[in-house]
């Protein structure tokens, strides 16, 4: 059981659904794709990706603080300062070695790390920018964060692969359950659509081949999905205790119920077929949350368009569930986020709850007949009283977040 | 050789131009001692000198940055 309630006080959001919470919202709610061809992976077998539209950091950051740091924590300080702001909390007035900042990332400034591999090998070691090591360690989006911030409670990078996001946010909720920190600001962060990691995954056969058709590509739970499609950004979520968040008479936007985690223990990257280990998951959520299965209204799932994940992911919701939760993958639209995902769906999450609306599944034109769950294809008004969003990493680590509406 | 430096410092650290003057010091343009490794690396690319992160911050004004580099420049 959880000790204390733990309250959502700010919400802030950049993907490749939009700058902002409220843009994202929009684009995500009018199941409009975001896949395009992407000029950076020209000669690359999938060169398809969701980026990030119109995000310059240098009017956004200032072009000084810009050039100090790779796009991924470009990003988190982008979205945290709409957080921040949110939750009407001024980091000049408050107690920041009571702050905490938990951020979940899977590769750090990967792109940074190439280039800089471009000099060594192109010019010579000596050339090599000595803001390598700063601007692309993992950890650094949530060091960055704490300096912006002034934040001195715990800081920290969480890493599981594409379910870093969610990971990091169960983290912050226990850190603030164990009273080690006032607030947390919390989420997930990536930029990794680089030519490298890229002809990783699709060496690997994870990404949608439908290079010829973008809008197309990412089709969560569709029974023509082929794989997922790349994207990036970064969710913050302001937390604090409820009885905090009373106190200094903020809005809570929803509550942090439970927090499950588990490993599959079985493959390196393919989902335990059987989906024991996200099973383990969703009931540790659960219960965490002092919930029973026929509470859970919605589900935001893990969802990433590829064969395996989703006939896996609707099996053990169908078998905890039955039919009852409407579920969407905002990845239709938004792409797969990566060590952002659960970050970028959590918000998503807050934001279906206060809406009472449950977002489309983007490219769901046919339901795939072996997924036998309710999945929304069109923005889909309902009451959601409790949630969940699902993370499942590569390493077969998987993360859960149960959410109530405040 | 100072309007030189002060567009390569201006362009490379995202600097405004009017704020690099001669008498200005690394201190004041808010340069930390990674800005000065990094400026030490644009010097020998460009100008195909030498000259430590050390030197750079104990020189600290830009105008004796631009003396060091018309030394170093005139005895290669």
């Amino acid at each position: 059981m959880a000790a204390d309630l733990i309250a959502v006080t700010g919400l802030g959001l950049v993907s490749p659904a939009g700058i902002g919470a409220p843009a994202n919202w929009e684009r995500v709610c009018a199941g409009e794709p975001t896949a395009e061809r992407d000029p950076l992976l020209a000669g690359n077998p999938v060169d398809i990706s969701c980026r990030v539209p119109d995000f310059h950091p240098a009017e956004l950051l200032g072009a000084r603080r810009a050039r100090r740091f790779d796009r991924f924590t470009q990003l988190a300080l982008v979205a945290a300062r709409e957080a921040v702001v949110d939750a009407r909390l001024d980091p000049g007035a408050w107690d920041g070695a009571r702050v905490a900042v938990v951020f979940g990332c899977t590769q750090g400034g990967v792109a940074t790390l190439e280039e800089q591999h471009r000099v060594l090998v192109d010019e010579a070691p000596t050339r090599v920018s000595p803001h390598l090591l700063p601007m692309e360690l993992s950890n650094m989006v949530a060091g960055a964060l704490s300096i912006e911030l002034g934040a001195g409670g715990p800081s920290m990078a969480v890493a599981t692969a594409c379910a870093s996001g969610t990971s990091a946010i169960g983290v912050a909720r226990d850190l603030l359950a164990l009273g080690r920190c006032d607030i947390a600001i919390t989420g997930g962060s990536e930029a990794m659509i680089t030519p490298l990691v890229m002809a990783g995954f699709a060496q690997m056969g994870a990404l949608s081949s439908r290079t010829d058709d973008p809008k197309g590509a990412s089709r969560p739970f569709d029974v023509d999905r082929d794989g997922f499609v790349a994207g990036e950004g970064a969710g913050v979520l302001v937390l604090e205790r409820s009885s905090d968040a009373r106190a200094r008479r903020a809005r809570t936007r929803a509550l942090v119920a439970g927090f499950g985690a588990s490993a599959d223990a079985h493959h390196v990257t393919a989902p335990d077929p059987d989906g024991r280990g996200c099973e383990r998951a969703i009931r540790a959520a659960l219960a965490d949350a002092g919930a029973a299965p026929d509470e859970v209204d919605h589900v935001n799932a893990h969802g990433t368009s590829t064969p395996l994940n989703d006939v896996t992911e609707a099996r053990v919701l169908r078998r905890v569930f039955g039919e009852r939760p409407l579920v969407t993958s905002t990845k239709g639209v938004t792409g797969h986020c990566l060590g952002a995902a659960g970050a970028v769906e959590a918000v998503l999450t807050v934001l279906a709850i206060e809406h009472g609306l449950v977002p489309p599944t983007a490219n769901l034109v046919q339901l795939d007949p072996k997924i036998e769950v309710d999945v929304a294809v069109e923005p889909v008004p309902r009451r959601i009283d409790l949630a969940l969003s699902n993370s499942f990493g590569f390493g077969g680590q998987n993360a859960v977040l149960a959410v109530r509406a405040a | 050789m100072f309007e030189q430096l002060k567009e390569i410092m201006a362009t490379k650290f995202q600097l405004a131009p009017a704020d690099i003057q001669p008498e200005s010091t690394l201190k004041d343009l808010e340069l930390d001692s990674l800005d000065v490794v990094e400026l030490s690396l644009v010097l020998e690319k460009e100008f195909d000198i030498k000259i430590t992160d050390d030197e750079l911050a104990e020189a600290q004004q830009v105008g004796r940055i631009v003396e060091l580099i018309q030394s170093r420049s005139a005895t290669v």
